[in-house]
């Protein structure tokens, strides 16, 4: 658990996919294991989430270290019921019962891994980046991300995702994801509001920016 | 000296609501319209946005939204035989400055009033008799009915997307609603927002009594919203800092989120901000205006010469404009001769707080300014007050609006006002007390008026506007049977102490209460009785329209904003249908 994952990440994750799936079925669980799933239960998450749960931007995994237990229990739970549609991880959640979802969301909620910097984007990217983030824009009536995101994109317990060290790749795709709404599992409807505001440059812009500023410390 | 500029054909004093709205219909029928507001220009992005929004030391403790009082008090007393003093921090009531005026700091509390209401004094007398009222009140009727409203609320709260569960459609009562709603033509726009535990505790108690509560009317959205005018609103978040603040979420409707995006694009609308209006002026025969003189951020003096005067201020300003400009004969508590000041009335505020053991967990801090739930059986004349001594009522709620930690800290009676015992029990009762407000109605009296002030003066030289204001025994008697109502269902929540505090006399003006000022420029059939006819129009200057709450003969059980729109709608068919083909008294006196 505690040693420092590859840089090579990425490439790890991609060739454990299939893991992923295979390793679903011996998480059907007792229990027992609800309660407290062994260390090599993380297995299944860590192939492409990382060790550490630091996530890898070439695959389009999120980093989920340290990302609100809330969160990510809810994320759990809607990949189980279909509220979130994606085929890998609906398989992985399925599997899992709601006492394990919530075992293994708590487990990565207080975890924290290091942070894989990605290549610098440009000065204008991540000024637009930054003015979203804090401020927003009336032009397009956008809200500051970090209005709900809270101080710094770092994340706001039982609410919001944290948003500051996630992937460009995860938050770009996220984001389009709410636009075109192939994700709808936001409360309110809140972030298919906003991403339906924003043009690709701006997505683009605002991920590259939150990428950047790496985890947060609050 | 004045600088003259160029005549326009509409000036409205006061870019608020009623102001919006009012330029922007002219605006798009072809009408040059000013809009002058004394305070700043201001959006959502950035100047409502968080962190800094969320700042209780500003916006709570110091009012930075408001009037600034330290320019532009008001002064105050409760009775003639007293010297009034200025306000020189605001705590009863709010008035709010700037673009989008007060209404950028409100709750979204959005009441209809009752068809009875618009017509108190007839159906009052009906119902209970000639000698039924204190003979001190001069409640009236307004002039125009709910029936003639009702396409006007209508219209307001679709450009404002309130979220609510109607209560009585075209007369078939709706199951979840209000049943002593007036008849409303269709469904509100969007469905109730979600409701929090102490609205279920309260909902649950109020059924066990027979009571009928329904969720809170509410313009802090349950889900996105497309306005009439095209703009996208968004889904409430509860974050608790609707009064006093401004929205950051675009979820709030406000004219920021509803419609200044619309006027400001709009050619013919001129907005200037910093500009405090001195006066209306007048030609000499007294009966007609020929525009405003106002001084700008700098101090510079201007007179904007128009066709048409509407003065869309908070509803004390209203009265204060008119009394500056010699517009109207002011009213006299002495005789009870002149109307400009005459009415004044404003809320009359009680509360019940429940304490709950500490396993009973309220939240208090996860609401929206609207998302209580409430009853509207001890409301306006929804009760047989026979033998009761007096008319009107409140609307009884779980609407806490707030946990925000500067401001809200429920403790029991007897706990002391501070020190280490004060604390622990903040500490003790924050997360485990359910407080209902008890929203009354205000009955215009004899003794309360509004004047300019004989000695103060603002930072431009002019008389400050003089409140004189206590509550009548009407308003302290339905108080008190409202509050022994509301402490039942307290009990019935099953609360381990019940502590009702009924509004008492004298009224101070350094507690909150509430921001409802109404009166002083009433409307109504009768210009010995009245300001403004029936569609707002002055009855001495008729091309001078006076539109606000200012407007109200009394006041009702519930928050005033919602006939606000209504009647500014009114006004503006008025105006765009009638007044401008064909300038002139709309009524003849």
């Amino acid at each position: 658990m505690k040693h420092v994952g590859p840089i090579s990440a990425g490439v790890l994750v991609l060739a454990g996919l299939p893991v992923v799936l295979s390793a679903a079925a011996p998480v059907q669980a007792t229990k027992a294991a609800a309660k407290s799933p062994p260390a090599s239960v993380n297995a299944p998450c860590a192939s492409c989430h990382g060790v550490n749960g630091e996530g890898s931007a070439a695959a389009h995994v999120p980093r989920i270290a340290g990302q609100s237990a809330e969160y990510l229990q809810k994320q759990l739970d809607d990949y189980a019921s279909g509220a979130r549609d994606n085929a890998i991880m609906a398989n992985f959640a399925k599997a899992l019962s709601a006492e394990q979802r919530q075992e293994f969301a708590r487990r990565y909620a207080a975890m924290s891994a290091p942070f894989l910097p990605e290549p610098t984007s440009s000065q204008r990217q991540l000024a637009r980046g930054h003015q979203l983030a804090y401020q927003g824009d009336e032009s397009i009536r956008v809200q500051a991300c970090n209005g709900c995101h809270g101080p710094d994109g770092s994340g706001v317990l039982h609410a919001a995702p944290y948003l500051a060290g996630q992937s460009s790749e995860y938050i770009g795709s996220a984001l389009k994801a709410f636009q075109t709404g192939l994700r709808k599992n936001d409360s309110g409807e809140l972030m298919r509001s906003v991403a339906a505001r924003l043009a690709d440059a701006d997505i683009i812009a605002v991920a590259a920016y939150f990428a950047s500023e790496g985890p947060a410390t609050h | 000296m004045a600088q003259r500029l160029k005549e326009v054909d509409v000036v409205i004093i006061g870019v608020g609501m009623v102001g919006t709205m009012v330029a922007k219909e002219l605006a798009a029928a072809g009408y040059k319209v000013v809009g002058l507001e004394r305070g700043q220009t201001r959006a959502t992005v950035p100047e409502f946005q968080s962190p800094g929004i969320h700042d209780e030391l500003r916006f709570d403790v110091r009012k930075a939204l408001m009037q600034d009082n330290t320019r532009e008090p008001v002064s105050f007393r409760n009775q003639t035989s007293q010297v009034a003093l200025p306000v020189r921090r605001w705590e009863s009531f709010l008035p709010g400055t700037g673009l989008g005026g007060s209404m950028v700091h409100w709750n979204g509390q959005t009441y209809r009033f009752q068809a009875n209401d618009f017509q108190l004094a007839t159906r009052t007398r009906e119902r209970y008799g000639k000698n039924f009222l204190d003979s001190d009140l001069t409640i009236q009727d307004w002039g125009v009915t709910y029936n003639e409203l009702e396409p006007h609320y209508d219209r307001f709260e679709y450009l404002l997307g309130t979220s609510g569960k109607a209560g009585n459609i075209k007369g078939q009562i709706q199951p979840g609603g209000d049943p002593h709603e007036s008849p409303r033509s269709r469904e509100y726009p969007t469905p109730p927002q979600k409701e929090h535990y102490q609205g279920a505790l309260f909902r649950k108690a109020a059924d066990s009594l027979g009571y009928h509560p329904f969720p809170q009317p509410s313009s802090n959205l349950s889900q996105p919203y497309t306005n009439p005018e095209g703009l996208k609103l968004n889904t409430c978040v509860f974050c608790g800092f609707c009064e006093r603040y401004a929205c950051e979420h675009y979820a709030k409707s406000v004219p920021q989120t509803v419609l200044l995006p619309v006027l400001l694009a709009n050619p013919n609308f001129e907005l200037r901000t910093g500009c405090q209006v001195q006066r209306i002026n007048l030609d000499s025969s007294k009966k007609h205006a020929t525009g405003v003189t106002y001084i700008d951020a700098v101090g510079r003096e201007f007179e904007q010469p128009a066709s048409l005067v509407i003065t869309s201020m908070f509803a004390i300003n209203n009265v204060r404009m008119l009394l500056l400009s010699g517009i109207g004969k002011p009213y006299e508590p002495a005789s009870g001769q002149g109307v400009v000041g005459r009415n004044y009335a404003y809320q009359t505020m009680s509360t019940v707080a429940s304490f709950f053991d500490e396993d009973v967990i309220i939240n208090p801090f996860m609401a929206s300014g609207a998302s209580g739930t409430l009853i509207n059986d001890f409301a306006g004349d929804n009760f047989d007050h026979s033998g009761l001594g007096f008319i009107g009522g409140a609307f009884i709620g779980a609407v806490n609006t707030n946990g925000r930690p500067i401001e809200y800290h429920p403790t029991p009676p007897g706990t002391p006002n501070w020190g280490k015992a004060w604390k622990q029990a903040v500490v003790k009762h924050y997360n485990h007390t359910v407080m209902f407000s008890l929203h009354g109605s205000s009955m215009a009296a004899r003794q309360n008026y509004c004047d300019l002030d004989p000695t103060y003066r603002d930072a431009w030289g002019q008389p400050l506007l003089r409140i004189t204001f206590d509550f009548p025994q009407n308003d302290l008697k339905m108080a008190a049977h409202v509050t022994a109502k509301a402490v039942e269902i307290g009990k019935a929540m099953g609360a381990k102490q019940v502590a009702g505090s009924p509004r008492k006399a004298p009224y101070t003006v350094t507690q909150y209460q509430t921001t409802h000022n109404t009166g002083g420029t009433v409307m109504g059939d009768n210009p010995k009785t009245s300001v403004v006819n029936r569609y707002l129009q002055s009855w001495d200057v008729p091309n001078v329209f006076v539109i606000g709450a200012s407007n109200y003969p009394q006041n009702a059980s519930w928050n005033p904003t919602d006939t606000l729109g209504a009647l500014t709608y009114w006004a503006i068919d008025a105006l765009k249908n009638k007044y401008l083909k064909n300038p002139g008294h709309l009524v003849s006196a």
